[in-house]
């Protein structure tokens, strides 16, 4: 898989729209709103700009991946370990999840941590992700310090440890939060592709 | 099959579309269409060469209800995971099928050809094209419900398992209680293990003796553990493999194959779950279909192992455990099982001939405990008197091993829990009709089996309690006193064994020794029926009809509907003068079973002695 073929300056472009849109008025109205995550009532979110401080955590999830499902309890255990420090955002990237399968996802896994949809992948490029369930974590000054796997529990696919014995989500917040300048190496995730066909 | 030249045609256009694809990945970044870099190359278009692969491979698990944790059903939703869809065929991760390609021909295989994995890797390539809905195929139909139709009987575990948000796997059994009254023939079991989703995979093992409802803390709660013991056989007397695993049809026994379901017999349910990410409620149910045909043929379960060479030192990438036992009787293997935990890697049995040859039964390259399975052969693999079946499994103990349970690796030796290991290969084997008359092949089978497991290893209790069945289901008492003393050596405590050798002493004219193992056997469980009607035989013979009467009693308590025991306790009270009451257990012995002898010669002496004696 070349999850290196987004070179440097796309970045810097994407960073650039980034600021472009905080510059713009925020109106749900707006064309360029199209071009925003929103949350579950369909008002545009940029999760990013309204952190307070507090670094960020999206966590990119499917409905019906079973990789992503099961890290549930794993992704809430760690959203209330960091809740003073750490902004999580569940982000669905599926153009067909609808905010209604959203709900009763989050409902049935017990989800307390805010949801976003992102079908048009402003989120998913941003974060550099490709899979769910993957991470991209977010210093307070924006700069993305961590993408890829919350842990080792999966090797691949069907092929579990009993436990994860490494915790790149968990280092990388630790990381962010030390406000030091270093990234953790970003490691695949092991579930669901995140579709730009659908 | 009428896919060969579209598959071929796919094969060739891998070796195409090799440089293609990349060009259609940096194209894809801009969203312009596929660039037609090679124009002779047809279109890959789901209607025409997707949906069948699709609809034959992969729907059967991937629909409503099933295994599969999304429906692919439709041109929409294979496109939403066409990119995992060829990533996991490419792998072979789907759909699961482990073993390698081979000679033999197993049922139901469920692999693709190298020609379609290629050809869904190059359609998702191509832009997951639609194409034209005058060749789509039409959509599978599936029945809701039970795939064998209504059951005869249909019976639900009583209470539901709880299985945790998350953690690793879980193991649980459960306990049926089966409402026949009289023998019946099974046909078919057909097993609905709760939510598809969360079962990796479930065997269901008969239970004659109650050992399952032993180890649940209160009726119908079920019992935690991976690996069950269940008296008489590990599996089944019957030998039948009872076995569920996602996306396999139920299978109904062929006639003649029937399977022996008796009064008071349990079916235990073993499951083997993985956690969801959210608390989720198992309660499997269990289809019974009857048959009016009765077993003619029976087959046997071979059980090759080498539990004791199960000592696997930390970091071994490829240690090795093998068993050979050779075939005493001319044979047809029905289907295979081979097993083992997580630090299996490479299992492999084989066959080699008498005349040399040999045959690959089974190779599976990449173990994966989680979609183990029975295979069974697309037709019987004859294999003739003097044919040696070889396992040959590794194991990976290493870090390397992302399923080691143990991180770091520690030593693994032989054990029922999913920390430990297992080598074992099962086969069902019908033993051809043998020339020397009157000997039953299962028997010469089973014999060199348990012979065989002691040569293995001297201190084997079920080798040496079969063993000792065998020997004296042939009439061979020393034999079978040598066998089972040896089986009572190795599990003093075991109560199925002390009450067979008490019964083998009690036959052979040793009282003293018949009593003291006799009660034993009750000192494990006070509540077994065969130790006390063996006890009751055994102090009546030494003329302790006092000692007699109380055994009786707890026989005739345990099991109301057994005509010796009321017969019995009716003799051990005429003995000791009571013959009022005795009268009535020779009635009631009569009344369950009008042909018991004993209870019908004493009843008659009864009258003859009231009448000749005024009161």
């Amino acid at each position: 898989m070349d999850r290196r073929r987004h070179s440097f300056g796309v970045i810097r472009l994407l960073f650039l729209l980034v600021v472009v849109a905080w510059l713009a008025p925020p109106a749900s109205t707006s064309p360029r709103a199209q071009n925003t995550a929103s949350d579950l009532a369909g008002n545009p979110v940029d999760p990013l700009r309204s952190a307070g401080g507090k670094i960020v955590v999206l966590v990119f999830v499917r409905t019906d991946c079973p990789v992503s499902n099961r890290y549930a309890p794993t992704i809430q255990k760690l959203s209330l370990e960091h809740a003073g420090k750490a902004l999580f955002w569940l982000v669905y990237p599926g153009k067909s999840e609808s905010a209604e399968a959203i709900r009763k996802h989050q409902r049935e896994y017990g989800y307390k941590i805010p949801a976003l949809r992102d079908p048009r992948h402003v989120l998913v490029k941003e974060g550099q992700v490709e899979i769910t369930p993957e991470v991209a974590v977010f210093d307070t000054g924006r700069r993305l310090v961590y993408h890829g796997r919350i842990d080792n529990l999966y090797e691949d696919i069907g092929r579990a440890r009993s436990a994860a014995t490494t915790h790149e989500l968990e280092d990388a917040i630790a990381a962010a939060l030390s406000g030091k300048s270093l990234t953790v190496d970003a490691a695949h995730g092991v579930g669901c592709y995140i579709s730009d066909l659908e | 099959m009428t896919r060969a030249s579209q598959t071929l045609s796919g094969f060739f256009l891998l070796l195409a579309v090799a440089s293609a694809g990349l060009a259609a990945r940096h194209s894809r970044a801009t969203r312009a269409p596929a660039p037609k870099a090679a124009p002779a190359e047809p279109q890959i278009t789901f209607d025409r060469d997707i949906a069948p692969i699709v609809f034959r491979n992969c729907a059967p698990c991937h629909h409503p209800g099933e295994a599969g944790p999304f429906p692919l059903l439709t041109y929409t939703d294979v496109k939403t995971h066409g990119k995992q869809i060829a990533f996991v065929t490419r792998k072979r991760i789907m759909p699961p099928w482990l073993p390698e390609p081979g000679e033999l021909k197993f049922r139901d295989e469920l692999r693709l050809e190298d020609a379609e994995i290629a050809l869904i890797e190059s359609w998702v390539d191509q832009g997951e094209i639609e194409g034209n809905a005058a060749e789509l195929p039409p959509r599978p139909a599936f029945t809701a419900g039970w795939q064998l139709g209504k059951p005869d009987v249909i019976l639900r575990a009583e209470k539901p398992y709880l299985l945790p948000a998350s953690g690793s796997d879980s193991y649980w059994n459960f306990v049926f209680r089966t409402p026949v009254h009289r023998s019946r023939w099974l046909k078919a079991i057909e097993i609905r293990p709760g939510d598809k989703r969360l079962v990796h995979h479930a065997n269901v093992l008969v239970d004659r003796e109650e050992s399952g409802r032993r180890l649940e803390k209160e009726p119908g709660a079920g019992f935690g553990g991976m690996e069950l013991i269940i008296e008489s056989e590990a599996f089944d007397p019957d030998s039948h493999f009872l076995f569920w695993k996602p996306g396999s049809p139920p299978y109904v026994e062929p006639d003649g194959m029937a399977l022996r379901l008796d009064k008071n017999t349990d079916l235990v349910l073993n499951t083997h779950l993985q956690p969801s990410g959210k608390p989720e409620l198992i309660q499997p149910a269990l289809g019974l279909y009857f048959t009016d045909k009765p077993a003619t043929m029976h087959p046997i379960l071979l059980q090759l192992d080498k539990d004791r060479m199960l000592d696997i030192p930390p970091g071994a990438k490829n240690f090795l455990v093998s068993d050979d036992f050779t075939l005493p009787v001319d044979s047809s293997v029905l289907a295979i099982y081979p097993h083992a935990h997580y630090l299996g890697k490479d299992l492999l049995a084989l066959a080699t001939l008498p005349d040399g040859t040999k045959k690959t039964l089974i190779h599976i390259g990449s173990w994966d405990l989680n979609w183990q399975a029975v295979y069974r052969y697309a037709e019987p693999v004859d294999l003739p008197a003097g044919t040696t079946i070889s396992m040959r499994f590794t194991y990976d103990n290493s870090a390397d091993n992302a399923r080691n349970p143990n991180q770091p690796p520690k030593r693994v030796a032989a054990g029922n829990r999913a920390v430990d290991e297992m080598a074992h290969l099962w086969l069902q084997v019908l033993p051809r009709e043998s020339s020397d008359a009157g000997v039953d092949p299962r028997v010469a089978i089973q014999e060199a089996l348990a012979l065989h497991h002691i040569q293995n290893d001297a201190d084997d209790f079920e080798a040496h309690y079969n063993l000792a069945a065998l020997l004296q289901m042939r009439g061979d008492l020393p034999g079978a006193l040598l066998q089972f003393t040896e089986a009572v050596r190795i599990r003093p405590d075991d109560s199925t064994a002390n009450n067979a050798l008490g019964g083998v002493l009690f036959a052979s004219g040793q009282l003293d020794g018949a009593v003291a193992h006799l009660n034993a056997a009750l000192k494990g469980r006070p509540d077994y029926f065969d130790a006390h009607y063996n006890l009751g035989n055994a102090l009546a013979s030494e003329g302790d009809f006092q000692g007699a009467l109380l055994h009786f009693r707890a026989a005739v308590r345990l099991n109301p509907q057994d005509a010796n025991a009321e017969a019995n306790l009716g003799s051990a009270l005429a003995e000791t003068g009571n013959l009022k009451e005795a009268r009535l257990h020779f009635e009631r012995a009569l009344e369950i079973d009008p042909k018991n002898e004993l209870a019908r010669e004493n009843l008659e002496q009864l009258n003859r002695e009231s009448q000749s004696q005024p009161k």
